[in-house]
């Protein structure tokens, strides 16, 4: 598979009558958004604005972000199996709004959070508040159910980015990105001696708010399954949760995820990169130990010398991270995993909720616990009344001046478990 | 076939729609400690008793499965059930339950709890 990521760097953001594109600057024209989201009948309101890195503007709650692109050629366009009909991804080439991102909010329950703040602070903390954000805040007809009303935002934020994606279809740019890897046998004839690493992808699969698909497929519904590290990197994963605001993999994540990045930059140098196992969270023991044992098989079945195992969310999958590695290393296959912490204020305490001698290398991807103070915005994109959520959690966490101090679990993308984000681990 | 689980729960909308809840009036730390004796009597653990993010220990309501049939003690299921209870005191420390979104957190457990249950069926069926 090759698949080809042509960037178009977006280095401003307008509103205006019409979509273009002009020396880095992208405008917007809302009504082609409202139109094209409109066609779903249980969309009722549409409202996009706009987020610039260093506007004092805070967008709250978050939904999804997804990143803006086209296919120019291959096959699949947009998301296969969700918005457009089933082709196969990971190769050919695509044009990509590169800075630019679409970011969903309107809340599905009240508890949501899941900020960005674009100036300050809280910019610090969240890789989405150095993207030009396309704020697309969605209402939808009343008496809705949950999951429909779920699956109403998580496409209309897709055919967002299918929308403004159009945008760059007939442009260029001298940045092309190359993903390219034989099958299995191909790549370790070339690189007999270096050691077969696979990577396994952990997502939350457990109900409303708590789901990730896969060519549209609930998560939930598979065994832990082998996908080409293109697909994944061409669209083919997608995020349904909306609850874990800072260790969730947004759309836009799983499109630029860092670990399989990483992983090929490496690929043929001093690890040779063998594929993506996606392997479901499940809610029951009994289901863990199905996709635990199942992730093991597979690793083992491909002759895996090392594995990196990146988790989502944090508490009950705790437990699924731990005992794949424990059968992984019991294997003798050297296990390397990706995690945050929730180590309290002063990140003393326990990391994780579960434990096992076997996890000997572990990366963290920093304390969930960590405050941090917010200052008061400008302007707020979204539900004012979800920034007293955001703060509501102790006594004298929301000052008289109307800034806050809240906790990194509530800021979007802080903590993720796959590497996007901004903050580093540092060696002692 | 009979019904092979109990449902442990502190969630008044779960005690509307299962019929055969064992409704716990009590806090979720207090719910989690319930489990856990449970466990240490033989129940075995069906689903995790935390949840899948930080968010969701504010919740004041949880459901939870275990068998209803006493078993041999597990040593594996009462070290989870004990680590979820340290891990949930750990992040409540500071912060407090949120009650003013009670009636969601009620339903996302609720719903949750179905799908728990759904993926305990399709198990038991080919065990």
């Amino acid at each position: 598979m090759k698949l080809e990521l042509r960037k178009i760097k977006v280095t401003d953001l307008a509103l205006g009558n019409e979509m273009k594109f002009e020396n880095g600057l992208l405008t917007i024209d809302p009504q082609v958004i409202i139109d094209g989201l409109k066609d779903d009948v249980n969309v009722k309101d549409v409202r996009v604005d706009i987020a610039k890195p260093g506007d004092k503007t805070r967008i709250i709650p978050v939904k999804d972000v997804i990143e803006p692109r086209v296919k120019v050629e291959g096959t699949g366009n947009g998301f296969p199996g969700v918005t457009t009909k089933m082709e196969q991804l990971g190769s050919g080439l695509v044009n990509v709004l590169s800075g630019a991102a679409i970011v969903t909010i309107g809340d599905i329950v009240g508890f949501q959070e899941g900020v960005i703040d674009m100036w300050g602070e809280g910019a610090k903390w969240t890789p989405f508040s150095t993207t030009y954000n396309i704020v697309v805040d969605i209402s939808v007809a009343d008496g809705l159910q949950p999951h429909d009303h779920e699956t109403t935002v998580r496409i209309a934020g897709l055919r967002a980015a299918e929308i403004v994606g159009e945008v760059a279809r007939d442009l260029t740019s001298d940045e092309v990105e190359v993903y390219e890897m034989g099958n299995i046998f191909e790549e370790t004839n070339k690189y007999p001696d270096l050691p077969k690493v696979l990577y396994v992808e952990m997502l939350i699969s457990q109900g409303l708010l708590h789901d990730g698909y896969i060519y549209g497929v609930n998560s939930q519904k598979i065994l832990p399954t082998l996908i080409h590290p293109n697909e994944e990197l061409d669209g083919a994963v997608i995020s349904g949760n909306c609850v874990a605001a800072c260790d969730k993999i947004t759309t836009y994540q799983h499109q630029n995820n860092s670990s399989i990045i990483d992983l090929y930059n490496r690929h043929g140098k001093d690890i040779n990169f063998m594929g993506v196992i996606l392997t479901p969270e499940l809610t029951t023991l009994e289901g863990k130990f199905r996709t635990c044992d199942y992730t093991a098989k597979l690793c083992k079945t491909l002759g895996a010398d090392g594995v990196i195992i990146s988790e989502e969310g944090y508490g009950n999958p705790d437990s699924d991270l731990l005992m794949i590695c424990k059968r992984l290393e019991d294997s003798g296959i050297k296990t390397v995993l990706i995690t945050d912490e929730c180590s309290g204020w002063d990140g003393m305490s326990q990391p994780l909720a579960d434990t096992t001698k076997e996890a000997v290398a572990v990366v963290s991807a920093g304390n969930v616990s960590h405050v941090v103070n917010l200052p008061p915005a400008d302007k707020v994109l979204g539900n004012p009344e979800a920034i007293a959520t955001l703060a509501g959690g102790w006594e004298g966490c929301l000052n008289d001046d109307g800034s806050m101090k809240c906790e990194l679990n509530a800021v979007i993308g802080s903590t993720s478990e796959i590497g996007y984000h901004n903050l580093t681990v540092k060696l002692y | 076939m009979n019904k092979d689980y109990l449902i442990i729960s502190n969630n008044p909308l779960v005690k509307e729609n299962f019929q055969d809840t064992i409704y716990f009036q009590g806090t979720l730390e207090e719910l989690l400690i319930k489990v856990r004796d449970m466990v240490h009597q033989g129940h075995e653990l069906i689903t995790h008793p935390l949840g899948a993010s930080i968010r969701m220990m504010f919740s004041p309501y949880k459901s939870i499965l275990v068998s209803s049939e006493k078993k041999e003690f597990n040593e594996f299921f009462a070290s989870i059930a004990e680590n979820s209870i340290e891990d949930y005191r750990k992040n409540t420390f500071n912060r407090k339950t949120d009650y003013q979104h009670k009636n969601d957190y009620a339903m996302i457990d609720k719903e949750l709890l179905q799908e728990a249950l759904k993926e305990h069926v399709s198990l038991r069926a080919i065990n």
